[in-house]
């Protein structure tokens, strides 16, 4: 199947999310609560489009429209420049802390709605992301709290969370980093937790912490490791160059 | 314009220390003990599954009149799920307490045909008497004070139930005899 997007031919397969193929096409669309392994957030809709449907022309949401029949697409056009505009106005109004989302106004000239209440020392836009990744990981140990305006994400009772193993996916996978962690050469701290790192028996580089890797010795059952990724794929290749002398 | 505060008991942080056991104690007076075995029957009512977590947590509500710290771990363990996910769904919904309550619970009818008829100087009258705002429990733990939407009775407008007891048309004067009555009752 073609699609057309902005104008230059694209192939793509019946149902596959209109972001990836764009984006495999070369097209940057702006995104927040998007991640390639924890998709279908679809909340924050910063990454809407244009689509061109027979004589109708649509403002979906890129990251979950499955794209079903030949269409044009428009990833800048007017109308989404202003749509997306508007909406990271109100983004902002809720995470006036958060840098990207600046970044991104300015880029898209985001109007000043002077009726907006700006959020206080807020750079959180709700969107779920590390609590999904947290979820999927299989520690569970954040998740939200409270509804409507006073929806928050946290630990349970907000205090320092039994379940979690300190590998601040969370963190990483934050669009606004909103997610404080602290880390330095020993220990990590993060959820109002403090974990101990493993350093790497090689190099000393911190490899994670010791919860973290526990956890993922007991998920794969392969022994914990105590070498950082490089160390492991340099001992790995001298295994291999050793491997056919005997 | 800031968002108004949910008026509703909700759980916040500030609550961890004041409550940090499953007995409940006002004014260093012990009104509640709960055993663990208790749990172990409210959990093993339900078939070991995720759907029935709800369920249980409204038996608790039902039971203590809140959801016990203790009593949410155990359904975590027994149900095998996180205490994240049950923390979530227990201050998601209005109906659930992590807050402790106290022995009546005096709902004022705040829909619009109350409201109308005054709802809200009923809820200044009960301040008054108490000095407790909506979401609030008295010192003595006898008394909290939620406020509600609607509770299908307008044409008894204003209305206020006191422990599922519904009393309609209440007047500021009556309020304190009904109370009075209550706490008289509730004396062993």
């Amino acid at each position: 199947m073609i699609i057309e997007i902005d104008g230059k031919a694209c192939t793509c397969s019946p149902g596959e999310y209109l972001l990836n193929i764009a984006s495999r096409n070369g097209f940057s669309i702006p995104t927040l609560c998007h991640h390639d392994g924890l998709p279908g957030q679809g909340c924050c809709r910063v990454c809407i489009v244009e689509v061109s449907l027979r004589d109708r022309k649509d403002i979906v949401t890129a990251c979950i429209y499955p794209v079903e029949q030949e269409c044009s697409v428009f990833t800048d056009s007017d109308r989404v420049k202003r749509q997306r505009g508007m909406i990271l106005a109100l983004l902002r109004a809720s995470a006036p802390e958060s840098e990207e989302i600046s970044r991104l106004c300015k880029m898209y000239d985001a109007p000043l709605y002077e009726r907006l209440t700006q959020k206080a020392n807020e750079k959180c836009i709700l969107c779920g992301l590390c609590v999904s990744a947290c979820e999927t990981l299989g520690a569970s140990a954040i998740s939200s709290v409270n509804r409507g305006v006073e929806k928050t994400v946290s630990t349970p009772y907000d205090e320092p969370a039994a379940d979690c193993i300190g590998c601040a996916s969370c963190a990483a996978v934050c669009p606004t980093g909103a997610i404080s962690v602290e880390e330095n050469n020993s220990s990590r701290a993060i959820w109002n937790r403090k974990f101990t790192l493993q350093l790497c028996r090689h190099c000393g580089k911190p490899v994670g912490t010791l919860d973290e890797l526990a956890f993922a010795a007991r998920k794969t059952g392969v022994a914990q490791t105590t070498l950082c990724e490089e160390c492991r794929r340099k001992a790995i290749a001298d295994e291999m160059i050793t491997a056919y002398e005997r | 314009m800031r968002p108004t505060p949910y008026p509703f008991s909700r759980w916040s942080p500030a609550d961890n220390n004041k409550f940090a056991s499953a007995e409940i104690y006002f004014e260093g007076r012990m009104l509640m003990e709960i055993m663990p075995q208790e749990f172990s029957s409210l959990l093993e009512a339900y078939p070991k599954d995720r759907r029935y977590a709800l369920a249980v947590m409204q038996d608790m509500q039902r039971q203590y009149n809140y959801v016990p710290r203790e009593g949410l771990e155990a359904l975590a363990e027994y149900i095998s799920r996180p205490v994240a996910e049950l923390f979530s769904m227990a201050t998601f919904y209005k109906s659930l307490s992590l807050k402790p309550k106290g022995v009546h619970i005096i709902k004022v009818c705040n829909g619009a045909a109350c409201h109308i008829r005054g709802a809200v100087n009923l809820v200044g009258g009960i301040k008054r008497i108490f000095g407790i705002a909506p979401g609030e429990t008295t010192e003595d733990g006898m008394f909290s004070m939620e406020l509600v939407n609607c509770m299908g009775s307008c044409a008894l407008a204003p209305v206020m139930t006191v422990d599922g007891k519904y009393y309609g048309q209440v007047k500021i004067e009556s309020l304190s005899a009904i109370f009075e009555a209550l706490r008289n009752e509730a004396k062993p």
